[in-house]
C-alpha cells in the first residue's frame, strides 16, 4: 500500500516539475521573440528619424551628397533585413553611415546650434541607446533561453515545448555599439 | 565582490537574512507577552498587528498617488521633457519594466526618487536641481538606480519592514503599559519565575529600538542592491558612480526633510551628521561609490553583444 503511494507521489512530483519546466521554456521563448520585436521597434523608430535628420543637414551642407546617400542605402537595406543575422548586419552599416552624416555636422556651426538639429540629435541617441539595449535585454533572454535548454531539466522539455536554441545579435565591430558622436549637453 | 551578479545575490540574501531576523523579532516579543501576561492575552495581538498593517498598507498601496501630493512633483511626458523621458525609456527596455510615471520635483537639492505598489504603478520623480547638475549619462545612472527599486520592489520590502517594526512597537508599548497598570496580570503558570517577568520587560523596552535599527539595515541594503541592479541595466557603473560623486559633493539638501520619505530618495536627504551610522537608511555614499569603482575595474560582464 505505501508502495503505491510512494510511487504515485513520485509520479504528481515529475508532473509538477514537467509543467514547471515546459513553462518556463515557452516564457522564455517568447520573452526572446518579445526582445526581438523590440530591437525592430526601435530600429524602425530610428528609420523613421532619418529623412528628417537628413533633411536638416542637408539645409546647411547640401554638396555632402555621398554622405546622405551612403544612410539613405544603409537604411534601405535595413528596413529590407530579415531575421536576426541580416537584421543585425543591417543595423551595423546604418550605425555607420550615421556616424559618418554627424561627423558631417560637426563641420557646420550653425547646423549644430539649430534647435531643430539639437532635438534630432537628442531622439537619435536615445534611440541607439535604445537599440542598444534592447540588443542586451534580447541577448540576455537568449542566453537565459540557451543555457535551460542545454542543462538537465530542461533538456528533456525542449522537444515537447517545441522550443530550441536561438541566434544571439551579434553587431561585428564592438565600435559599432557606441552611440555616433553625440554630446550629452 | 566581483560582478553586479554576485552583488546582487550577496545583498538579496542578506535582505532575507535581515527579514528573517526582523521575523524571529516578532516571535520572541509575541512569546514575551504571551509569558507576562498569560496565553490567553494573545488574543490582543492580531490587533496590534493588524493596526500597524493598516497603518503601513494603506499608504503603501497609494505610494504613488500620495508621494506625488506630498513631494509636490509635476508629471511630464516626451514632449514636456524629451531627454528625461527619453532616458528613463531606455532602462525600460534594458530592464523590461513597463513604463513607470516620470516626475519632476521643484527643488535645487539634486536628488530623485521611486515608488509605487509594483511596477505597473510605479513613480519615478527628479528634482528640478539634479536636472540642472547632471549630464546624460550620470542622468541614466541615476534613472537605472531608481528603476532598479521599482525592479526589485523595494517599496513592499520597506512596507513590509515598516509594518514589522510598527507592530513590535505596538506590542512592546501594550505589554509596557499592562505591565505598568499590573492589574491585568494573569499568571496561568503560577510561580514563574520572576527573573523571567522582568527579562520580558527588558525586552519589551529593547524591541521597538532593534526593529528600527534593523528597519535602517533593510534600506542600507536595499540601496546597495538598487546600485548593482542599476548596472544590470546599464552595463554602465561609470554613469552612477559619476552621478554619486556629485551628489557627494554637493551640499544642498532636499528641503523636504521629513523622516516619513527619507528612505525614497537616492541620496539620504537628512543631514548624515545628525542621525548616526546604525540609524541611517542610506549606505554612506563614499561605500557606494567605491562598489561602483570596483564594478568598473572588473568591466561589464563577458557579453555576447
Amino acid at each position: 500500500m505505501t508502495a503505491i503511494y510512494v510511487i504515485l507521489g513520485l509520479l504528481a512530483l515529475v508532473v509538477v516539475v514537467g509543467i514547471a519546466q515546459y513553462n518556463k521554456l515557452v516564457r522564455l521563448n517568447v520573452a526572446v521573440d518579445e526582445g526581438f520585436a523590440q530591437i525592430e521597434v526601435q530600429l524602425q523608430r530610428r528609420g523613421d528619424l532619418i529623412p528628417n535628420l537628413v533633411e536638416t543637414v542637408k539645409g546647411y551642407a547640401s554638396h555632402e551628397k555621398e554622405t546622405f546617400e551612403k544612410v539613405v542605402q544603409a537604411r534601405a537595406q535595413a528596413t529590407a533585413a530579415q531575421g536576426v543575422a541580416a537584421v543585425a548586419e543591417a543595423d551595423g552599416m546604418l550605425t555607420q553611415a550615421l556616424r559618418g552624416l554627424l561627423a558631417v555636422a560637426e563641420a557646420y556651426p550653425d547646423l549644430k546650434a539649430s534647435a531643430n538639429f539639437l532635438s534630432l540629435q537628442e531622439e537619435l541617441s536615445a534611440t541607439e541607446n535604445k537599440v542598444g539595449f534592447a540588443r542586451q535585454y534580447y541577448n540576455d533572454t537568449v542566453r537565459s533561453l540557451n543555457e535551460s535548454i542545454v542543462s538537465i531539466p530542461g533538456k528533456f522539455f525542449a522537444g515537447p515545448a517545441k522550443v530550441s536554441e536561438r541566434d544571439f545579435y551579434v553587431v561585428d565591430d564592438p565600435g559599432k555599439r557606441v552611440v555616433p558622436n553625440v554630446s550629452f549637453n | 565582490m566581483s560582478n553586479f551578479r554576485e552583488q546582487q545575490q550577496s545583498n538579496k540574501r542578506k535582505t532575507l537574512l535581515l527579514l528573517g531576523v526582523m521575523g524571529s523579532l516578532t516571535a520572541f516579543v509575541i512569546y514575551a507577552f504571551a509569558l507576562y501576561l498569560g496565553y490567553a492575552s494573545i488574543g490582543i495581538l492580531p490587533f496590534a498587528i493588524g493596526i500597524s498593517v493598516i497603518g503601513v498598507w494603506g499608504s503603501y498601496y497609494s505610494s504613488d498617488k500620495l508621494v506625488l501630493t506630498m513631494t509636490g512633483a509635476k508629471l511630464i511626458d516626451h514632449d514636456s521633457a524629451p531627454q528625461l523621458f527619453n532616458l528613463v525609456q531606455e532602462i525600460t527596455i534594458a530592464s523590461g519594466l513597463p513604463m513607470p510615471k516620470v516626475a519632476i520635483v521643484e527643488d535645487d537639492a539634486p536628488n530623485a526618487f521611486a515608488t509605487g505598489r509594483d511596477p505597473e504603478h510605479a513613480v519615478i520623480a527628479f528634482t528640478a536641481g539634479i536636472l540642472r547638475v547632471m549630464d546624460r549619462e550620470q542622468l541614466q545612472g541615476v534613472a537605472a538606480h531608481e528603476l532598479a527599486h521599482v525592479a526589485n520592489r523595494d517599496t513592499l520590502v520597506s512596507a513590509v519592514a515598516a509594518t514589522t517594526a510598527g507592530a513590535i512597537a505596538l506590542m512592546s508599548d501594550l505589554l509596557l503599559r499592562i505591565s505598568f497598570f499590573g492589574g491585568g496580570r494573569r499568571n496561568e503558570n503560577g510561580g514563574s519565575n520572576p527573573f523571567v517577568l522582568i527579562a520580558a520587560l527588558v525586552a519589551a523596552i529593547l524591541a521597538p529600538i532593534a526593529a528600527v535599527l534593523l528597519k535602517a539595515a533593510i534600506s542600507r541594503n536595499r540601496e546597495s542592491l538598487a546600485d548593482a541592479t542599476a548596472v544590470a541595466f546599464t552595463r554602465n557603473p561609470t554613469g552612477l558612480r559619476r552621478a554619486l560623486e556629485t551628489l557627494a559633493s554637493d551640499s544642498t539638501v532636499v528641503h523636504q526633510k521629513s523622516n516619513a520619505v527619507a528612505h525614497l530618495w537616492i541620496e539620504s536627504p537628512l543631514d548624515s551628521k545628525m542621525t548616526s551610522k546604525l540609524f541611517a537608511t542610506h549606505p554612506a555614499i563614499e561605500e557606494r561609490i567605491a562598489n561602483l569603482r570596483a564594478l568598473e575595474q572588473t568591466g561589464p560582464l563577458n557579453e555576447t553583444a
